[in-house]
Formats: C-alpha cells, structure tokens, sequence
C-alpha cells in the first residue's frame, strides 16, 4: 500500500518543515472546518466514527493490514500485540460508546448541535467545541493519539497531530483511513512527526491552537506547558503507573487461572509500554494460592503467550535493562529464600520476579513484572505511598462483594480508575484519563437566558 | 614453564604472578596484541579452571550464584563456561573469599548517596595481585618509553616524567580504587614526590585544588620537565573549563601525558570522548596520541587502556613488527579474557555487534575472577569499543547491602 502524501508526516524523512508551513496550514484547517465540519450534527460524526472503528476491525481493511504488515519495525510490536491491541481499541469505539461518552460529559447528546433547555427554566446552552485542537502524542503506544483523534472529530475540531518522530504509523494510518472515508474530514487534520523538545515549528503552531493536549513523561509535558501561551487550553497528561491488587478469595478454585490469564493479558498487552501496564501484582496472603505460587502460574502463561502474541525484539539498550536487572534478581535469589524469578529461555521476553517485600517497584518494562504478597489492601496502599500521586489504573482481581469497599478504598486513596484484572489496557471510551472529564473542559458554553 | 595445579588461593596469587611475568616478556613489544603463544594459552585456561574451583569453594555468595545456575566445577571445561557473576553482587553482599580478619582494605565504587555502593574486600596478597596486575600494563600504556626492552634495544630507560594527579591523597579517600592505583603508579615512578592534588567539596564530591596544580603546571613549563597528568574525565573537564575560563591554559612540554579514567555521574559537565580529549588538548597542551583513555572498575583488579602512547623510536620505526593497535580500542593484559554476550542469551555475539562486557580477570584471586560488566561493549580486533552503560540496570530502592 503506497500511502499518498496527504499530511506533512507523510513526507520523507530528510523534508524539513518551516514555522511558515505550519501556519499556512493551521489557517488552512480552520478554513476547511469551517466549510466542511462544524455544520455537521454530532448523529453524524458518531455514526462515521463508529463505522470507520468497525473497519479497523475486519482483518481485509486495507489500512489495518498495512499496519499489521509493517509490524513490527514500523510500529514496535509483533504483528499479533498490535492487532490485539487494535482490537481492543476499536471495539471500545461503537455508537453506544460515542453517544455514551457524549451524555456522560454534557449531559446531552445534542448539546453541540443547537441550543438545549436545563435545569433552569428559561435557559438554553450549546457547547462549542475548539477551533483548532493541537495534539502532541507520545512514542510508546498508539492508543492514545487515536483515541484524542476520536475526541475532537465528536468536537468537530480541526485537528493537528504532533506525531512522535518514533513509529507514528499507526497514527498516520487512522488518519488515512478517515481521509478515505471522507476526505472533506480529512481536510479539517494535519499531522506531523518531528522530534520534540524546541522545534523551531513548535511554538507558532501552539500559538495558533485553541486547545493543546500533550502526553508524554514528565518533562516533555513540562517543556510543553512552557511553550503554549496561557490563553491556549492545555491539557496534559505526564507518566503514570498502574498496579493491580489479587484477594485472596479470587485465588482460589477454578477462578484462579482466569485471573492469571487476565495478569498476564495485561502485561503483554502493548508490551507493558502504556501508563495502564501493570508494574507489579500484590496478593492478598492468608489464602488458597499463595503470592510466589501466583507468580509461578503467571510466568506459565507468559509463556503461553509469548507464542501467542510475542513481544517485539528490543534495542539493545532495552534488552540489557532487562538482563541488569535480572542479574540483580538472579544473585539476590541465590542467597535469599525472600526472593525467586522466573524467565523466557534464551531470551528477554518475560520476566517474573516474585519479592517477598511489599514495597512498590517500578518494572524495567517489555514484560517486566513484580509480584508481591501483602495482608490486604490497606497493607498495599502503605507500601505503594512512593507513586501515590502517580497512579493511573488499580486492576482488582476481588469477589462481587469485596469489590466495592475495595474500590471506595482506592478512590479515597487517589486511584482515578478501578478496573478488573484483565481489563487494564483496554479502558472504555468513557474512561476519564488521571480522573479528569474527558472534553467536557475544552468545550465553551454559549448559555442563552431567554425570556421565560 | 607449567606448574602444577594450585591448592589455596594464596598459591594461584603466586602463579599469577609466575603467569604475568612470562607474558609480559612473551609480548615484549608494547603492542596490545594478547600473547598467543599456545603454552601460555594453555596455562591460562588450566590456571582460570583452577582459580573458579578455588572462588567456588571460598567464596559462599559465588558459591551459590553458581549452584543455582547449576553450573560447578566438575562441570566445567574452558574458561568460556565459567559462571560470569554479575558485578551488582558486590553491592548486594560481601562477595569475597578472605575472612573477616584478612579484610585490610575495601575498595567502593563511585555513586550518588541514595544508590549503593559496590564493596571489593582486600588483603595484603590481593593488593599484591592487584599491584602486579596493575604496573606492567600501564607502564607500557603509559611509559613505553621507559620500558626494559627500549633500554635493551636503544641503550637506557629514559628518566621518568613528574606526576600530576587528579585525585585527593589516598589517605583521604581510602575507599577509592583509583586513588590505590595512582599511590601504586607513584610508589613506582615518583616515590619523593606527593603529586596528589584533589580535594573534596563540602558536600565530600572530589574537587581540585588549582592554586597547587596551576603552581605544578607553571614548574613543568619552566623547568621543561613532561608532566603526566591522570585523572578522572570529570577533574579533567573542571582543570581544563578552569584554565580555559583564567586564561592560564598551558602547553606542557612534549613527552607530558595524560590518563583519563570513567564516566562523570552528573559531576561536570559531559562531554564525548573526542571533545574530552581535544578539550584537555587546548588546555594542557598534551598531543591527542598522549592521552590515554583507562577502563576499569572497583570490581576488578587489571585495568584496559585504549592504546599506548607513540614513542619517537617507534614512530620512526619501519619495522613490520610494530604495528600501532587501532585508535581508541581497549585492551586488557593477557592474564584477563573478555567475551562480548548478548542481553537476550548471554551467547557471544558476533565481532562488532554490541552486546554486554563480561571479563575475566585473572588478578581477581581472593573475590570472583569472572565478572558480568554494566557496560555495553563491542569487539574490535583483540580489544573493544565501549558502547555506554545499560540504564535501569538496579531497580530502585533496593539499594541494601547485606551479609
């Protein structure tokens, strides 16, 4: 599939943008969203957002085959972590979803539409959403920035896409894919890759944003937010990390496999590359499946895995992380009984390392994991004190019963997202990312009190 | 020249010693080439079998690194299958082999407050190991020119330069291996002379005391005396950022040379191998071919040196014989052996692919002779080129040390 140049990102690699071109083509996206998408019911972007996530589901789109075809040099994954991770993805994406997510953050799905009556008698308001939205995306996984994408055609927003310079393929090809659906749409985004961190291009093209979102580590954001003029939204998410908690009652009978398959899902899925991989799993002590013998059943099925949905080959770098980091754990496991670790043979493709203490510990990633014993949630929360303002998901493996005093517990804690083991990396559209509304903060609000 | 087999670690240090002597005279000429005569190469893998039998015995946390690769003695046949322990050990436990009451010195790694620290025990025979190790290979890195067979050959050792080190006094830093390794080179070369002129911060960082090194440069020059500077990268960047910023650069006298060991761990300003050389070029005076990069590590006790500095003989020197090693490719004496392994199954990777240093040192006799590096390494020739550190190497907060 040879991929016309419709976008910046599209061109060769030694072609160098001016702050000019952005310019030229910020102006350009706001003209074309105004000719082409702000007159368009919210019924109608819902349902052409819902078809083309139902394209990328079907194995012959042409788009999803390119990708799963330059996988993994063009993405950084196996063919089979992408294409489970697509799928994720795109079956979160459906009308019931969109139209959901539209009511959770306005409480009406025709609020962008025309002007809507409240609570208050006589008072009408429609919300409008942002001219020009600016995205800056991060490397490690290509979730995020369609997902962002998705947001702001429901916001009928001319878009630009600031790619990460490393593998934007997958993001260049969901844009693709909606320039073929309707290119009048495809008209209304931009996308570019560049290396970050004071590109010339940067500061004029969020000096034309209305809205900027950026994701990213913590000093990407940064240096972000300093660029962007303080008229401009920016909104920001910054490195997290997510962790999950197993009770003692789940382990036990015929349940426990599924929840050893939902860990080890959750750990392979995107590479554990993503804020919602789990860095470590705490066991409740005291029950049936004991924290080292959970870890020797997850390490079975990352084996299992492994020829299921392999794990991407890593730099060199990163390959020699996980070794290091092994070696400590090899040599602490020969001469403490505290301590045991399972590994892929004959290479770096999972690592389970079992600690018998609670504390948290950050995971070298690419399938790098942690499994601890704790008493019990509260047990837990002490021990994870370290990234308790860093914390993006907490997956819980409970009974029915246990699973609301635990989640009311996390909440009060700071967790923003509670979800069952399994389901880590595959939140719903509705998910409010670090607990904040979705869009419901870029919109402005034109209220219109009418006569009563 | 073989001997039987050793029955104590004490006795591998004096085979070692035997083994150092014959293969420094084998390979007479400064050249890095390692000594490939077959009776010295079958010397050396009895002696490594016997060396891992004696640590494997000795040393209780190489011990059980071992058993639990299940990797013991009578299983092992060449030097290549040997267990490389990896080097976080030292900071993890005591790894030795001396007793409580032999252990006179203890060699730390450098590292911030909040990382640990590597802790490489010492006795009287291991510091003599590690000195025996240490002066041939460096005289003749450092030193060709004063080396037995130029006197042989082209009538008498030259006199010595003077000394300049970069380092506090080893007195004042007695946990340092660098510091150990420039008291050895002055004991050696200038045994009246007190060329240590480092200091500390407040915080207890190493620092410079530059009033006595500009007093010490100005001496060189007027005397017309070469000066030998060596030091670590970063007291190289503050003496020369220094220099450059009073207007006191100087143009040390030819033959002056310079040794520049490690990385700088967020001490200086960071620079790349080649501005680092230029930089102390401009400040120092000292030629590029003069300044000699080192590797080495608190964990082990034979050091790699990047090349020899030219003689004048040699340069003139048509003779075949004396081919000059590739530019800034390490090489450790022949009483060591590396191998290059991939991260991924620790099998060697092919020349020229990166992969992680494992080294196998001979002079580590009372510790673990072989050691998994850090360090990202590939092999070029007979030496390597270094590739920069493997990151996340320690997981965070499990810095402990434990017995």
């Amino acid at each position: 599939m040879n991929l016309p140049n419709y976008f910046f990102a599209d061109l060769p690699a030694e072609a160098s943008l001016s702050p000019m071109m952005i310019l030229d083509a910020c102006h350009a996206l706001r003209r074309n969203r105004d000719r082409f998408l702000s007159e368009r019911s919210t019924a109608q972007m819902v349902r052409l957002v819902a078809r083309l996530a139902e394209n990328w589901l079907e194995p012959d789109f042409p788009f999803r085959k390119h990708l799963l075809a330059e996988s993994p040099n063009g993405t950084g994954f196996s063919r089979e972590t992408m294409a489970s991770g697509l799928d994720a993805l795109f079956k979160s994406i459906t009308i019931e979803s969109l139209t959901g997510l539209i009511r959770q953050e306005l409480g009406d799905d025709a609020a962008m539409d025309e002007f809507r009556g409240g609570e208050t008698p006589g008072k009408r308001a429609i919300a409008l959403g942002p001219g020009l939205m600016v995205h800056v995306t991060a490397g490690n996984i290509p979730t995020p920035g369609i997902v962002s994408l998705v947001h702001g055609l429901l916001l009928k927003s001319a878009q630009f896409v600031k790619c990460s310079s490393e593998h934007p393929l997958a993001l260049r090809l969901f844009a693709h894919s909606l320039y073929d659906a309707d290119p009048k749409l495809g008209a209304c985004l931009e996308l570019a890759a560049w290396k970050g961190g004071g590109h010339p291009c940067e500061s004029p093209l969020f000096g034309e944003a209305d809205v900027v979102t950026a994701t990213g580590n913590d000093e990407t954001v940064e240096s972000i937010r300093r660029v962007v003029p303080s008229r401009t939204r920016f909104v920001s998410h910054g490195h997290k990390v997510s962790f999950a908690y197993l009770t003692k009652d789940a382990l036990s009978g015929y349940k426990t496999r599924r929840w050893t398959e939902g860990a080890a899902a959750d750990v392979a899925a995107w590479d554990q590359q993503g804020c919602l991989s789990p860095h470590v799993f705490y066991v409740q002590g005291g029950g049936e499946t004991s924290a080292e013998q959970f870890a020797e059943m997850l390490a079975g099925q990352l084996t299992k895995l492994e020829q299921l949905q392999p794990r991407a080959p890593l730099t060199i770098q990163e390959s020699a992380a996980i070794a290091t980091r092994r070696s400590f754990y090899e040599v602490r496991a020969s001469h403490s009984g505290d301590t045991k670790h399972w590994r892929s043979h004959e290479s770096t493709a999972w690592t389970v390392v079992y600690e018998n203490d609670p504390q948290f510990q950050f995971s070298c990633l690419n399938r790098f994991v942690y499994v601890k014993p704790v008493a019990d949630l509260h047990d837990l929360l002490k021990h994870a004190e370290l990234v308790r303002d860093k914390v993006s998901a907490v997956g819980i493996a409970a009974l029915d019963d246990e699973a609301r005093p635990l989640t009311r517990e996390l909440a009060r804690w700071g967790v923003s997202r509670v979800c069952r083991v399994g389901a880590m990396q595959s939140p719903p559209l509705t998910w409010r990312r670090d607990g904040r509304p979705v869009f419901a903060d870029l919109l402005w609000w034109c209220d219109w009190e009418s006569a009563s | 020249m073989r001997t039987p087999r050793s029955d104590s670690l004490p006795e591998a240090g004096a085979k070692l010693r035997e083994f150092i002597r014959d293969s420094m005279t084998a390979s007479a000429l400064p050249t890095s080439t390692p000594c490939l005569d077959p009776e010295l190469v079958s010397f050396f893998d009895s002696f490594a079998l016997d060396l891992f039998r004696l640590q494997f015995e000795a040393n209780p946390v190489y011990r059980s690194f071992c058993e639990a690769r299940r990797s013991v003695p009578s299983q092992i046949g060449h030097w290549s299958q040997i267990p490389f322990l990896p080097v976080v050990a030292f900071k993890e436990s005591i790894c030795t082999a001396l007793p409580e009451s032999d252990r006179l010195r203890e060699f730390r790694s450098s590292g911030t407050t909040t990382q640990a620290r590597s802790r490489h025990f010492h006795s009287g025979l291991s510091l003599e190991s590690y000195e025996c190790s240490l002066l041939p290979w460096f005289n003749r890195h450092l030193m060709p020119d004063l080396a037995p067979w130029r006197g042989r050959l082209f009538g008498g050792p030259l006199e010595p330069p003077d000394f300049l080190f970069l380092t506090p006094p080893p007195a004042r830093c007695p946990n340092s291996s660098l510091a150990h390794m420039f008291e050895v080179v002055r004991r050696e070369h200038a045994p009246a002379s007190n060329p240590f002129h480092g200091t500390f911060t407040r915080d207890g960082a190493w620092s410079l005391n530059t009033a006595a090194i500009e007093s010490v440069l100005r001496q060189a020059v007027d005397f017309a005396r070469p000066l030998c500077v060596l030091g670590t990268a970063f007291s190289f960047v503050e003496l020369s950022d220094h220099l450059v910023q009073s207007g006191k650069t100087v143009v040390l006298p030819s033959g002056s040379r310079a040794l520049e060991t490690g990385g700088y761990k967020g001490r200086s300003r960071s620079l790349s191998k080649t501005a680092l050389h230029s930089l102390i070029n401009h400040a120092l005076g000292i030629r590029l071919d003069h300044i000699v990069s080192e590797y080495g590590m608190s964990e082990l006790s034979s050091q790699a040196y990047d090349h020899p500095i030219p003689t004048t003989a040699m340069e003139d020197s048509n003779s075949p014989e004396i081919v000059k090693p590739p530019p800034r490719t390490f090489h450790f004496p022949p009483w060591t052996r590396i191998r290059i392994v991939s991260p991924e199954n620790e099998r060697e990777m092919p020349p020229g692919e990166v992969g992680v240093l494992q080294v196998l040192d001979m002079a580590n006799i009372f510790s673990v002779c072989a050691l998994q590096t850090e360090d990202l390494a590939a092999s070029l020739g007979h030496g390597f080129e270094l590739h920069g550190r493997a990151s996340s190497s320690e997981p965070r907060g499990c810095s402990l040390n434990q017995t």
